[in-house]
């Protein structure tokens, strides 16, 4: 399974060609439910996390609370008073969300040069903090859409191999583990 | 009620007015079932800049509570907070501290 490693502050992740594809799918998807347009996606529509992930089409540029739970998660509301939330929202949500179309490009953009290329590589030109907001942004989208919560991993652990949802939690508890080496190659 | 009266209650009130100003507002992490517990204590540190000892008692506080409160001050101070708190994937809210 791959792994980070460190050279003082540049990190390192070498990815299958899987791997790679996998990620890139997750990012262009959550691209495109931030309301990203002008990207030329990877997947394919029959993908089952295209499937999952397109439960409900977005609302681009709208700054009103967003209907896709997803993206109420990612950009949740700041007061529990509704005119508050919205007063806030309308202020801080273009920036956050431009921040994460950010961060989410520059991924895919190291992504692409292993899925284009077809053969497993390593990705040096992302720094920690890129790599812990995408892979945390990824976890997120996915458990609101498989509706994580404490008892997931036993659910996933008993679910019968041929079971659709079942690589969908494999990859979720991937990236947990993803993010833990990673958090433990910056604390080392 | 006499004058004089009316005169102290109102200084005294603008005294609490005061202290009030001062923090009256608190940023909230609350509780979910997909952030890591060493990702939550990494984004203590690196947001707050809280010890590792203390990072960690406030990570466990919402794990067991819940909730925690992370920060205290003005309302432009906590939105800020609540802001970088999202850009994390944590859950946060800001409210009045007498709410708490």
């Amino acid at each position: 399974m791959s792994e980070f490693t460190r050279e003082e502050d540049k990190y390192y992740l070498d990815l299958t060609v899987d791997e790679a594809h996998i990620l890139i799918n997750l990012v262009e998807q959550l691209l495109e439910l931030l309301g990203v347009i002008d990207i030329p996606h990877h997947y394919d529509e029959s993908d089952p996390f295209a499937q999952l992930m397109h439960q409900l089409k977005p609302a681009p540029d709208e700054v009103a609370t967003p209907d896709d739970p997803v993206l109420l998660r990612l950009l949740p509301n700041a007061y529990a008073d509704p005119e508050s939330a919205a007063d806030f929202r309308r202020f801080t949500e273009p920036a956050m969300r431009s921040k994460k179309n950010l961060t989410l490009r520059r991924a895919r953009q190291a992504l692409a040069v292993i899925v284009d290329s077809n053969s497993p590589g390593v990705i040096e030109d992302l720094d920690s903090d890129t790599w812990l907001a995408v892979i945390n942004d990824l976890r997120i989208a996915l458990s609101v859409r498989l509706e994580v919560d404490e008892s997931s991993f036993e659910k996933f652990e008993a679910l019968p191999e041929s079971d659709p949802q079942k690589p969908l939690y494999a990859v979720y508890f991937w990236l947990g583990w993803l993010q833990s080496n990673l958090l433990d190659v910056m604390l080392a | 009620m006499s004058t004089d009266t009316l005169i102290d209650v109102e200084s005294e009130s603008n005294l609490h007015i005061s202290q009030l100003v001062d923090k009256p507002w608190v940023t909230i992490v609350w509780d979910d079932p997909v952030n890591m517990m060493t990702y939550v204590v990494h984004v203590f540190i690196k947001l707050f800049g809280f010890s590792k000892e203390k990072a960690h008692e406030l990570m466990m506080q919402v794990h067991n509570d819940g909730r925690a409160v992370v920060s205290s001050g003005s309302r432009e101070e906590m939105e800020w907070d609540v802001q970088r708190l999202h850009e994390h994937g944590l859950w946060a809210t800001l409210q009045r501290d007498d709410k708490v």
